[in-house]
């Protein structure tokens, strides 16, 4: 082992302990970034820690990337630097919950299904389906704001967090928003951490507003024939009263692997429209009445599911960067930010492109969030997958949205930015970043522009 | 080099050389600078009196960055300004310069119902962009009480909060993003008109910031749907604490009403003097509380919270019968501080936030505290959020009373804080709360805002000596109260 990571295992170990500076190369393969792997992961047991391991890690002049489980490190540009992993498993604490104010204050090393585990036995939930799912922890959630479909009832962490602590590379810890549901005293610095990817300092705690879990929940199915017919009932669904708690479209491709292995496979030929709606009986009936209406007039059939089979295919929509990679490892995956009611017109154009270059592309979207996912299946040529990233990017750009690279093979991000272009408040940004993290200590280079 | 005004002007005055200046910049009618012009634009609704030096109505972006290029070259500060209604002194020109009113820049841009999207000026008056939208069964959700006067500009500085956000969310909850202009006269593009493009939040980090990072040009906000179904329901209680307890319950029993609003009995009698809206004289408190969605999930909620209501002792839970009868409640409850404004000279209004289960023991400790220093005090609660306006009532004509009101307030604010609550929930710190932010946060956290600050306005141009201390903490609190002073 050379002396410059000697050096650094020994002064890291210096803060957290010897045991807790861990080199073994299989731990270490297991968070690499892009095809690099860090020299050593340090564990870190309380904010204070945290705070003098990023101190010494920007004076020895490290890069340092701050994870859990590693459900979002895909996201993001090549690392420039990436010596330490700081591992947030050991700060999994909850500090204060009042279920009677529904608010809680955590740790961000909570793995996200224990969590809610926790809360639920009070009726409660963060109302959250973000990647990564159960495995995904609270730090890395709010660090991504990561969403899933339930964005739609709900919102997204941003919505949720009242406050937090960040430990900075200064080594200091400080405080942003507080514990009450309504807050406006001084600036509201959680908003820039919030989807900040690691890159200006580490949450080590955060609170939150939390949410009645709903009475009853019942899941429909509803096949599109057409996308013309899915911009309908997207429509009509959510002009209409009902205010599903999730809604996706699904093109026949996508559909069929969702529900491949599950209880509900079987063959897919058309684009299907998932929603969840809930409520008490009486809100549920209502529900299933108008829906049945709506499919009636598009002249497709409705179908109810049995909620635990719903619910495993929810969660397989939610995260499916966990499980798509595993049927194909060169699987690429993109996600498109737009103006939601163009949501259609990209999931045709992406199947054109997908078309003129014989690849296979999977749809996803959820509606009226304007989210969309497409996977690129097969392995492809390097330059076919360059292409089609950049046409689709294209295409979502046109509709006045973005392309980000959520998951491929690193030699593909060096040829293509991972985020897109930044706009003209780049250089606000770039000053944003050089106040907390002068350096460029945490998460060096993943962020757009290469921040 | 253009003089900085005298504070205290004669009539018959010409114009000085940055009036002259500003005027070859945005034209003679949108510049104010005789001292009975600039005279309204003293003070706010804080009421401490700062007379600026010129006041400049654009009616462009454009205007705007010839405005900020002015002031940079000159450093003269620069404060943003809306209607007006702001409670914190957030728009008095403390440090004089120039007050940018906004009266001018009152366009909807562009309504984008199918992606629920509006884009419009900052001067828009709040309820304009929902009555705009209303035919089309939308409307914008942040609803502050001054909602027919204040703009989504201000909304947006503030990060304005109001009766209907319990459910709904405050500002900051709907606003996706901005054109705003950098003291130097930059102009950038925050957000997008969808959620999360990629890179730093800068859109919820300015909303809120109170005008001293930038000045906003456009905004791009979110509409919301219309519920289906509304039920109104007025809950009256002869023990005042019996309100709070069943606020306290409401939220345990996991149901999140669209608003929640208490007012004490106090109060009420004033309202009704006032605007005969229909609250019981004769009672200690009242709730007012508004389930919205689906016709049958509000049935369902209006009946569970009056059952949670009679549990609680209420003498009689009311149902809005119509359209008209909710609107008499609702004014009611949105011009309560005006009502009171008619019983006593002086009025000075809190913001703390606390733990909503916390309510019952802060309202008993507010009672005491009103007992101790001999005044009348409202109780007028966004009390769904544990947010609190209690109305301090005294005669700012008379020193002792002052004195007294400050230190009441001071020990009011002190319960917020000890009881792990905020300063303030929607009115912002401004002027008046400033000196008071080491109460809750600590000189790394103050440091850390200063340099975020400074990212944006690194010579303190825009809208100097608000939201962040000018003072070290030494031990007493000292509320600043307003007395309609001159600063």
């Amino acid at each position: 082992m050379s002396t410059a990571v000697e050096v650094m295992r020994r002064e890291l170990a210096v803060i957290v302990g010897t045991s807790r500076v861990v080199s073994d190369p299989i731990a270490c393969a297991a968070l690499s970034v892009d095809g690099k792997s860090p020299q050593c992961i340090v564990y870190p047991a309380s904010a204070e820690e945290v705070a003098a391991t990023l101190r010494r890690a920007a004076e020895l002049g490290l890069g340092v990337i701050p994870c859990r489980n590693g459900t979002k490190l895909g996201v993001g540009n090549p690392p420039r630097r990436y010596d330490a992993a700081l591992s947030l498993k050991d700060m999994n604490r909850v500090w204060h919950y009042e279920p009677d104010d529904l608010t809680v204050t955590a740790e961000p090393g909570m793995k996200f299904g224990d969590f809610q585990h926790f809360v639920g036995r009070h009726g409660l939930w963060l109302p959250l389906d973000p990647p990564g799912g159960a495995r995904a922890s609270l730090g890395g959630i709010v660090a991504t704001n990561a969403t899933g479909p339930l964005r739609l009832r709900y919102g997204a962490p941003r919505d949720m967090v009242l406050g937090m602590k960040i430990a900075t590379v200064e080594g200091k810890v400080v405080k942003a928003g507080g514990r009450v549901v309504k807050n406006v005293a001084g600036y509201d610095i959680a908003k820039l951490l919030i989807g900040s990817h690691g890159t200006l300092g580490v949450i080590v705690e955060t609170s939150f507003k939390l949410f009645p879990l709903p009475a009853e929940r019942a899941t429909f199915v509803m096949t599109a024939g057409t996308l013309g017919i899915a911009r309908d009932l997207r429509r009509r669904i959510l002009h209409s009263p009902l205010t599903p708690l999730r809604m996706v479209l699904l093109d026949a491709r996508a559909a069929g692997l969702t529900v491949a292995g599950t209880p509900l496979e079987r063959p897919v030929k058309e684009p299907e429209i998932w929603l969840e709606v809930a409520g008490s009986p009486r809100v549920m009936e209502r529900c299933h009445r108008e829906l049945a209406d709506f499919a009636k007039a598009a002249g497709t059939p409705l179908r109810r599911l049995a909620s635990e089979d719903a619910e495993t295919v929810w969660a397989r929509i939610a995260d499916l960067q966990s499980w798509l990679p595993r049927r194909s490892s060169g699987v690429v995956i993109l996600r498109a930010l737009l103006p939601d009611a163009a949501s259609e017109e990209l999931l045709s154009r992406a199947e054109q492109e997908a078309e003129n270059e014989k690849a296979l592309l999977a749809g996803f979207a959820q509606l009226g969030v304007g989210v969309l996912h497409f996977c690129l299946l097969a392995d492809a040529a390097t330059p076919a997958v360059l292409g089609l990233i950049r046409r689709l990017r294209g295409a979502a750009e046109s509709l006045r949205g973005v392309l980000i690279i959520e998951r491929c093979h690193w030699d593909i991000k060096d040829r293509v930015d991972a985020w897109g272009s930044p706009g003209d408040d780049f250089a606000v940004m770039k000053k944003i970043k050089e106040t907390w993290d002068p350096k460029g200590t945490l998460s060096p280079g993943r962020f757009p522009g290469g921040l | 080099m253009p003089a900085i005004f005298p504070r205290h002007l004669e009539g018959f005055m010409k114009p000085q050389p940055l009036v002259r200046e500003l005027t070859r910049l945005v034209g003679p009618d949108a510049v104010l600078w005789r001292p009975e012009d600039v005279m309204l634009y003293e003070y706010d609704g804080l009421s401490v009196t700062a007379p600026p030096e010129a006041v400049v109505l654009p009616s462009t972006t454009e205007h705007v960055v010839r405005i900020l290029k002015l002031a940079a070259r000159e450093r003269v500060p620069i404060v943003p300004r809306g209607a007006g209604t702001g409670l914190s002194g957030g728009a008095t020109a403390a440090e004089g310069g120039i007050v940018i009113g906004f009266a001018r820049m009152k366009r909807i841009i562009e309504i984008d119902i199918e992606n629920l999207r509006a884009r419009v000026q900052p001067g828009v008056v709040n309820m304009d962009l929902t009555l705009a939208v209303s035919d089309q069964g939308c409307y914008f959700a942040p609803d502050p009480s001054s909602q027919k006067a204040c703009t989504i500009g201000g909304n947006v500085a503030e990060n304005a909060g109001g009766p209907h956000t319990l459910a709904n969310g405050v500002t900051t909850n709907h606003i996706l993003g901005l054109e705003m202009v950098l003291p130097d006269g930059e102009v950038i593009h925050t957000g997008a008109r969808f959620w999360d493009r990629p890179g730093y939040d800068l859109t919820g980090f300015v909303v809120g910031s109170e005008g001293t990072l930038g000045i906003v040009t456009e905004i791009t906000v979110r509409l919301s749907r219309q519920p289906e179904a509304v039920k109104t329901l007025l809950a009256i209680f002869d023990d005042i604490l019996d309100a709070p307890r069943t606020v306290a319950a409401i939220t345990a029993r996991r149901i999140t009403p669209a608003a929640l609003e208490m007012m004490d009995g106090f109060t009420l009698r004033a309202v009704e003097e006032a605007f005969h809206a229909g609250f019981p004289m004769d009672s200690a408190a009242v709730l007012l509380i508004e389930v919205e969605g689906l016709r049958e999930a509000v049935e369902d909620d209006a009946e569970q919270i009056e059952a949670i209501c009679q549990e609680n002792h209420a003498r009689d839970v009311r149902r809005a019968k119509s359209a008209e009868e909710r609107d008499l409640l609702w004014r009611g409850r949105k011009n309560a501080f005006g009502a009171l404004g008619r019983i006593s000279p002086n009025y000075y209004v809190q913001d703390g936030v606390i733990p909503r289960t916390r309510l019952p023991e802060m309202l008993a400790f507010i009672e005491q505290v009103g007992q101790k220093y001999q005044m009348r005090v409202g109780n007028i609660f966004h009390a769904g959020d544990g947010n609190l306006h209690p109305l301090l009532m005294f005669d700012a004509r008379d020193k002792e009373q002052t004195v007294r009101v400050t230190k009441a307030a001071g020990e009011i604010m002190a319960k917020c804080v000890e009881m792990g609550g905020s300063l303030t929930g929607e009115h912002g710190v401004g002027l008046e709360k400033r000196d008071l932010m080491p109460l809750i946060f600590s000189p790394d956290d103050l440091e850390m805002m200063q340099k975020l600050k400074a990212v944006f306005n690194p010579r303190g141009t825009l809208n100097p000596a608000k939201l962040l201390p000018t003072t070290k903490m030494c031990g007493e609190i000292r509320v600043q109260v307003s007395t309609g002073g001159v600063l």
